[in-house]
């Protein structure tokens, strides 16, 4: 089920996934979250998790960077065994997520908030080179980098949790929803710029809720339902899928 | 003239102090109690070396104070991270649901009166005093404070650690996806915090204030008022607020209620709590981060949620 | 009916109240080791009382108030006062005065204290009570910590010699550090009367715990909980927070006025008032009790209570012995502190180890709940 992947030379020859989950399983006290989560993400793809509210997306991206602990199931990262590490550990393993919600700090500077996200590097020149790429990704930031997070629109806020996720220099990008709350237009912009983080070779696993614009960029989607992967497959096939068009494209 | 250095020389001592509780407050939402508790046994730290081992006035001189000085920021320091690691980390841990508000607070009240008792059982309740002659000119007194926070600034707004300590005091979620280690900029925090609270209690004990065990509860005490007045978690807020309880500590002493200073300084905090419940530079940031706990709620049960949504979608 | 048992209870209650209060008067004179061991029956039923009513806030509104001993020392002052007053004006020789007072005697005074007490002390709670509706956790404790402040260092703030205006000659007349020991009598003060024994003190807290416990299982205690929990979803279903904050303010300012007042006139009491009651230590005692049974459980704090007080002058009279023994160096110990400084340290012990307390929210009989 290797398809060619429409934005990006094919993937290298290394076979193995990068992020390889096997059934993860998450409570929230009695309540199971998640009940059995696999999937697994291939260097330099990007994959897509789409699903309903409460399906559990946002639970494994979470789990996934040990905000949330799992009771069952294992992941590995690049080889690595994810589930003895805190979310500082897995930070510096490569994986950055962008959370939902953007958590940005509202009270720092557009520029400090893309300092503190280099934090893992500590090195002012190549802090320097990541700030240039971020800006070149998204200009409307370099506009803005004497402002304080707070005060960006909700869509500016979204780029600058990007950014500052890629200051990390990840390899694998993590993202939440990131076309949530924010205009149309300033949505494909956000997955245009996402593309492009691909592009340069950051393997990416994007969660949401508008599963059309997200199989656009993504190679392969998982979808997820009560805490379960229910189908996975190729994006053409899902985008053509009755079930999920029926389920998740509405109308349309 | 010299009224007003006066003012602002305790305003400044009183900041120095202050500066430690609102930076724990900043990263960890608590109310080290024990701060003040630092305070006081930095002040008997500097006051015993200098006085027994360095010969006070007659061998030790102003290099006797400065040696001491800088033994007792060192001990403050251990003594704040050690409380740190030894009270509050273990129960960050393991706290949770509705114990978790209150808990750290009973254990900062607890440590705080542990180490008052045991300043008594150490060093008995009898006051002492520095050679008054080894009081600094007021004018430095202001002079030095208005470097240390200098200093401090730069700190949190230059360096790595500083970014880590203000990232992680606005969400320390985030601040962990970017890598940074919470428990780190904890340490630091209570190490920062704690050793000016060493400076300052020299100050004061050289100034002014005799070092008794209960020191802490009174200087420590008006410390916290005005990190309280100025917005606990905010730096400058701090600042602002020491320097308001020096200036009206001093104007007080012009009315017939001189006496009730101290009381005057608690109404004044209720006051100000009760109309600018965030302080005077707090507020945006205070409100904030009260929504973000609101909202942080509202996710942690989001699983449930979900289900009744769907249950009502599907019904 | 199911009430009757409780009521034959109380009337049992009443009962040996009057039994140990007897054998208190009669015993006083006669038999040091008795009279000790009530005496700690009776601090032991004024801290139940003082625990009790802070249990309502802290564990069944689960607001964090730190300055109950501020309650406390205003019921002290006022119900020293008032009893000194009636004493008074019940022509009670001052020689009789400062000895204990007769149980008949008590049976005028007391109630005269109580009431009065009670009322003022829930009004002060009521004002005191309403930041609670404005501020939440840690601003909230600020706010019950300065109330207490605000009244320990006014009156200590003035002394008769130098106020000057008709304020300060009024809070001098409280006697500043010194403490109050009631007006003067014939150019002598009167000193607070010694009136309150077993029978009012055990009988008081007997009765505050049976009432702490039926209100924590009414729907007022549920109401509480629901506030405790989570307020905007108490409010969702009906529940008004603001009511039930302020109540639960003015119950535990009642009692805590009530248990300060019975402090200040317990059968061999001090016959002063001292400032000192109103430090943040005693507030800071009263938590401990209330933490270590467990806040939410009425019967843990009321044993708490106890434990702590019976510790408390247990391990001093053993202190005594065993300086009176010879062992050298508990001599030089500061005993006051080193008790401090054990019970803080149990305390943050207790906090590591088992936050929730002894009972947790459970009562003393009452079988543990499944997990949710």
């Amino acid at each position: 089920m290797r398809t060619a992947h429409p934005f990006r030379p094919p993937p290298p020859d290394r076979d193995e996934p990068l992020l390889d989950v096997a059934g993860i399983e998450v409570r929230y006290g009695g309540i199971r979250a998640l009940t059995s989560v696999s999937l697994h993400v291939r260097r330099g793809e990007v994959v897509a998790l789409i699903g309903a509210n409460g399906a559990g997306k946002t639970t494994t991206l979470r789990s996934l960077v040990r905000v949330v602990p799992w009771s069952a199931g294992r992941a590995t990262f690049n080889g690595v065994d994810l589930s003895p590490l805190s979310t500082e550990e897995v930070t510096e393993l490569g994986i950055s997520l962008v959370p939902e919600g953007r958590a940005i700090f509202p009270n720092l500077t557009v520029r400090e908030n893309l300092e503190i996200g280099a934090y893992l590097h500590r090195n002012k020149q190549a802090m320097q080179e990541s700030l240039e790429d971020v800006v070149k990704l998204f200009p409307r930031l370099g506009e803005r980098l004497a402002q304080e997070g707070g005060t960006l629109s909700g869509g500016e806020q979204q780029m600058l949790a990007i950014g500052r996720a890629v200051m990390a220099r990840p390899s694998l990008l993590l993202l939440d929803e990131p076309s949530l709350g924010i205009a149309p237009k300033l949505a494909r912009q956000i997955f245009e710029a996402i593309r492009a983080i691909a592009a340069s070779g950051v393997t990416v696993l994007v969660v949401e809720q508008n599963t059309r614009l997200a199989l656009e960029v993504a190679a392969r989607g998982y979808v997820l339902r009560t805490g379960e992967v229910a189908k996975e497959g190729a994006s053409k096939a899902l985008l053509d899928d009755p079930e999920v068009r029926e389920a998740y494209l509405g109308g349309h | 003239m010299s009224w007003l250095l006066n003012a602002l020389a305790q305003g400044s001592m009183i900041a120095l102090i202050a500066l430690g509780y609102t930076m724990v407050y900043g990263v960890l939402r608590l109310i080290n109690f024990a701060h003040s508790e630092v305070l006081m046994m930095s002040g008997y730290v500097a006051f015993l070396v200098d006085d027994r081992l360095l010969g006070g006035y007659q061998h030790g001189g102003t290099r006797g104070v400065l040696i001491s000085t800088a033994v007792a920021v060192v001990a403050a320091v251990l003594l704040g991270v050690g409380i740190e690691a030894f009270a509050y980390r273990p129960l960050r841990a393991r706290a949770r649901g509705a114990t978790a508000r209150i808990a750290p607070l009973v254990t900062a009240i607890g440590v705080s009166m542990l180490l008052q008792s045991v300043a008594q059982l150490a060093f008995t309740a009898t006051p002492q005093k520095f050679d008054p002659r080894l009081a600094p000119p007021v004018g430095y007194v202001v002079l030095i404070a208005a470097v240390v926070m200098a200093g401090l600034y730069a700190l949190v707004h230059l360096t790595w650690i500083g970014k880590a300590m203000r990232a992680v005091s606005v969400n320390a979620e985030a601040a962990r996806l970017m890598g940074i280690r919470p428990s780190r900029v904890i340490a630091v925090t209570f190490a920062i915090g704690s050793g000016l609270a060493a400076i300052g209690a020299v100050l004061y004990s050289t100034t002014q204030a005799s070092i008794e065990p209960t020191m802490g509860s009174s200087i420590g005490t008006l410390a916290f008022v005005a990190a309280v007045f100025g917005g606990i978690g905010s730096i400058p807020g701090a600042m602002l607020g020491g320097v308001l309880l020096g200036f009206l500590g001093e104007l007080v002493k012009f009315t017939s209620f001189s006496g009730m200073k101290d009381a005057i300084v608690f109404l004044l905090l209720v006051l100000v709590l009760l109309f600018r419940p965030a302080g005077l530079l707090g507020s945006a940031r205070a409100r904030r981060s009260s929504r973000r706990a609101w909202r942080g709620r509202a996710r942690t049960f989001a699983p449930s949620t979900g289900g009744i949504r769907r249950a009502c979608a599907g019904s | 009916m199911k009430r009757v048992p409780a009521w034959v209870l109380v009337l049992v209650g009443c009962a040996v109240c009057v039994g140990l209060d007897y054998a208190y008067s009669a015993t006083v004179a006669a038999d040091r080791g008795m009279k000790f061991w009530l005496m700690i029956a009776v601090a032991c039923a004024i801290n139940v009382l003082s625990a009790t009513a802070l249990n309502v806030v802290n564990g069944m509104a689960g607001q964090f108030s730190i300055g109950h001993a501020g309650f406390v020392g205003l019921g002290a002052y006022l119900g020293g006062a008032v009893a000194a007053y009636v004493a008074v004006a019940m022509k009670i020789p001052l020689a009789a005065l400062h000895d204990n007072l007769s149980f008949v005697q008590s049976l005028i005074i007391v109630p005269c204290v109580v009431v009065p007490v009670a009322v003022v002390c829930a009004a002060v709670g009521f004002v005191v009570g309403l930041p609670s509706l404005r501020l939440r956790g840690d601003y909230l404790a600020i706010v019950t910590l300065g109330f207490s402040e605000i009244l320990r260092l006014t009156v200590l703030g003035t002394v008769e010699d130098t106020a000057k205006n008709p304020i300060t000659k009024a809070i001098a007349a409280l006697g500043g550090s010194l403490g109050y020991r009631g007006p003067k009598l014939d150019g002598d003060f009167v000193g607070i009367p010694s009136v309150a024994g077993p029978f009012w003190t055990v009988g008081i807290a007997a009765f505050a715990v049976f009432l702490a416990l039926r209100l924590k299982r009414s729907g007022f205690g549920r109401a509480l909980r629901a506030v405790r929990e989570d307020e905007i979803a108490a409010s969702a279903v009906g529940v008004d927070p603001a009511r039930y904050k302020v109540t639960a303010f003015v119950l535990a300012a009642a009692g805590a006025g009530i248990a300060g007042a019975l402090l200040a006139i317990k059968r061999d009491g001090p016959g002063i008032v001292s400032p000192a009651n109103m430090r943040f230590d005693k507030s800071f005692e009263v938590i401990t009790m209330v933490i270590l049974g467990g806040s939410g459980s009425v019967s843990g704090a009321a044993i708490g209570a106890v434990l702590y007080t019976a510790v408390f002058y247990l391990s001093e009279e053993a202190l005594n012995q065993a300086a009176r023994a010879g062992v050298g160096f508990l001599a030089n110990v500061d005993a006051a502190a080193l008790r401090m400084a054990l019970f803080a340290l149990t305390l943050v012990i207790v906090m590591l180890v088992r936050p929730e307390g002894l009972f947790g929210e459970r009562e003393l009989f009452e079988k543990k709940r499944v997990a949710r």
